[in-house]
């Protein structure tokens, strides 16, 4: 959830400035998650410069594809940058293992036993004559999701930055017009977002998922439904969007628990689906979305 | 005579005397010849594989390569001349490939029948995702039909983990076939759907397309009923892209829903970039860019012990290949042969001109 969250907020933030979907975002975050693991694994570095050095190779990433390939791209169309940034999903596909040798493993093993050493690795809270375990490393990720989302917004509203990206949001030429230099605007977009992707890529590989080329691809599916689900003209609508996917998937899954509905926790995602299917065209331009009007 | 009646001349030679060899380019000037050419050419291959002058490998990668050429068409007339984008494709081939497994496998049902219900299911499909193309425009289409894809898969995921088929079971004219046959079926149907869609683009149809793509207020106003136009694109490109998957269930014979590729993002999103990359509006230029995704490798690079040795470079050489291609030439490769060739063309004006004028000093 709180890695949806990262990366359906890194979509929009490359939707809104550059105006291009950015299908290579799972492939750069897997492309971090990669350095940051041979960090951790061969070097010894801990883990918090490791994931450090991982969001600052995503930033170089970012700014490096902005400067090389969108800012002499911009007379290419809307339809064109989607194709280049999934040329650059083929790139880093078979980048990662020429770099990074041995496809799949799971990176944060030795991390993963080291907080659960000593300690439970979950909490458990008795409730409802029951109890809920909640494991330490989703406590972590929320923690680390919220704060991250908390100073990103708070920047988007009341920085220079932020007046800047919203600004060249809602129109690149007028805000270039008001001496807003959208280069540096969309460069930074792009480092943000990159950024952001290689922490939501750590997050999830820190859970224990072995990691590949393609390891986050179903998250980046979600959260590009996640933008599109809360409206790609807020910032926070993909946000909450990104929340509810996921917890509309807990609750169908929570009807298993009923009787007659044992069975559709097989069927958990396809009614996801079908129901954001429903939710897309009764309000087509998402939940917190703004309807834009077309002058012909 | 003015100078301009002279500079027509040396720029378009008319009654130039024609020759066999001109009578030979007229006939193929033809896009049906062409493509009948193109057809037999490609029988030829898997003839030339059975007498072993070609390796049977190249064969099977051809007929592999021709079945994703068979949706990238379908899928330019709905990009190229629709304007709509889709990214379901890999849910449409996968459907295709259940209704074979299910029909060929499970009931034992002849080709024609499968193909029937194939055509049936995709008409289906294609009507819903055409409403919905109605609501919604641009990206937005783009990603709901990639959740429509979603669903699709994961539907065939819950139904059945993995699906074979029996080369027994592949009947045709009530004969058994084996995968060679479906080579030739596979080359035949792009031959016929080739011919077909070349037609359509010419027609009213296509044109009503088209205008309907470079603007739908427009177009409108012109009396294009956006409705009818837009399910028709999206109905033809899902029995495109079905077919194709009907073809490669007949053709692989056998498949594992979670862990193949077929069904995922990444199909849809090599579909968009052989489209792109060959040029949206050319249909040559289609098949031409789906040769260079797909067929590159299994049927070239594979050769060269570099290649074998290292694979990740051909996926990074296409993805460079992708990024430059768009990058300089948004309009494919057809874009840069019709730009050549009108470089060429100038070239030759510009030398006849020159003539001319030295002759007439």
């Amino acid at each position: 959830m709180c890695v949806t969250a990262l990366a359906a907020f890194a979509v929009t933030i490359i939707f809104r400035t550059s105006t291009t979907a950015n299908f290579a975002q799972g492939a750069i975050s897997a492309y971090g998650c990669y350095v940051v693991a041979d960090l951790l694994n061969k070097r010894g570095i801990p883990v918090y410069l490791g994931v450090f050095a991982g969001v600052l190779v995503g930033i170089a990433i970012g700014v490096f594809i902005d400067l090389l390939v969108f800012r002499k791209g911009r007379h290419v169309n809307e339809l064109g940058k989607q194709i280049i940034t999934m040329g650059f999903v083929s790139l880093f596909f078979g980048g990662i293992p020429l770099v990074f040798g041995t496809p799949e493993r799971i990176p944060f093993e030795a991390f993963y036993n080291t907080v659960k050493a000593g300690t439970s690795p979950n909490f458990v809270i008795p409730a409802f004559g029951g109890e809920i375990v909640i494991t330490k490393h989703a406590v972590i990720c929320l923690g680390i999701t919220v704060v991250v989302l908390a100073v990103l917004f708070l920047l988007l509203k009341h920085s220079k930055w932020g007046l800047g990206v919203r600004a060249t949001a809602s129109s690149e030429f007028t805000a270039e017009l008001m001496g807003i230099d959208t280069h540096v605007i969309t460069a930074i977009s792009w480092a943000l977002a990159c950024a952001l992707g290689v922490l939501a890529a750590v997050m999830y590989a820190g859970g224990g998922t072995s990691i590949s080329a393609a390891f986050m691809t179903t998250i980046q599916v979600n959260a590009f439904l996640a933008c599109i689900l809360g409206g790609f003209s807020t910032f926070y609508g993909p946000v909450i969007g990104a929340v509810l996917i996921p917890l509309a998937a807990s609750c169908v899954g929570f009807l298993a628990n009923f009787k007659g509905f044992y069975g559709i926790s097989r069927w958990q995602m396809v009614i996801v689906y079908v129901l954001l299917l429903i939710a897309i065209l009764i309000k087509p331009e998402g939940l917190f979305g703004k309807k834009t009007l077309k002058k012909v | 005579m003015d100078i301009r009646q002279e500079y027509l001349n040396a720029a378009y030679p008319q009654g130039e005397k024609k020759n066999l060899g001109g009578n030979i380019r007229a006939a193929f000037a033809n896009p049906i010849a062409q493509i009948a050419l193109v057809g037999v050419v490609l029988a030829l291959v898997q003839f030339l594989a059975l007498g072993g002058a070609i390796s049977s490998a190249f064969a099977y990668a051809l007929g592999n390569t021709l079945i994703y050429a068979i949706v990238a068409i379908g899928f330019c007339l709905l990009l190229g001349y629709s304007g709509l984008a889709s990214l379901g494709t890999a849910g449409f081939i996968g459907l295709g490939s259940y209704v074979a497994f299910y029909l060929i496998e499970g009931m034992g049902a002849p080709y024609f029948v499968a193909l029937l219900v194939t055509l049936a299911v995709s008409i289906a499909i294609g009507v819903i995702v055409g409403f919905i193309s109605l609501r919604i425009e641009g990206i937005y289409l783009a990603i709901m039909t990639l959740a429509l894809a979603e669903i699709i898969r994961s539907l065939l995921m819950v139904l059945k983990a993995t699906i074979k088929i029996n080369i027994k079971n592949i009947v045709l004219f009530g004969v058994n076939v084996n995968e060679k046959a479906v080579y030739l079926l596979i080359a035949a149907t792009f031959v016929i759907l080739m011919m077909l869609t070349s037609n359509l683009i010419r027609s009213p149809v296509g044109r009503a397309m088209l205008a309907m793509k470079d603007s739908t207020s427009a177009s409108q106003a012109m009396g294009i009923s956006l409705m009818k136009y837009r399910l028709l694109a999206f109905v033809i490109s899902t029995i495109y892209a079905a077919m194709g998957g009907l073809l490669y269930m007949m053709y692989v014979r056998n498949m594992t829903t979670a862990t193949s590729t077929l069904l995922t993002l990444s199909t849809s999103l090599n579909i968009l970039g052989a489209v792109i990359i060959g040029g949206a509006k050319s249909l040559w230029g289609t098949t031409f860019g789906t040769f260079i995704i797909y067929g590159l490798q299994s049927m070239f690079l594979s050769k060269i012990q570099f290649f074998v040795d290292n694979p990740a470079f051909i996926t990074m050489i296409t993805g460079l290949l992708i990024i430059v291609v768009v990058m300089f030439f948004p309009g494919g490769f057809a874009q840069m042969l019709s730009s050549l060739r009108g470089w060429l063309r100038r070239k030759r004006v510009e030398r006849r001109i020159r003539d001319y004028v030295d002759i007439q000093n």
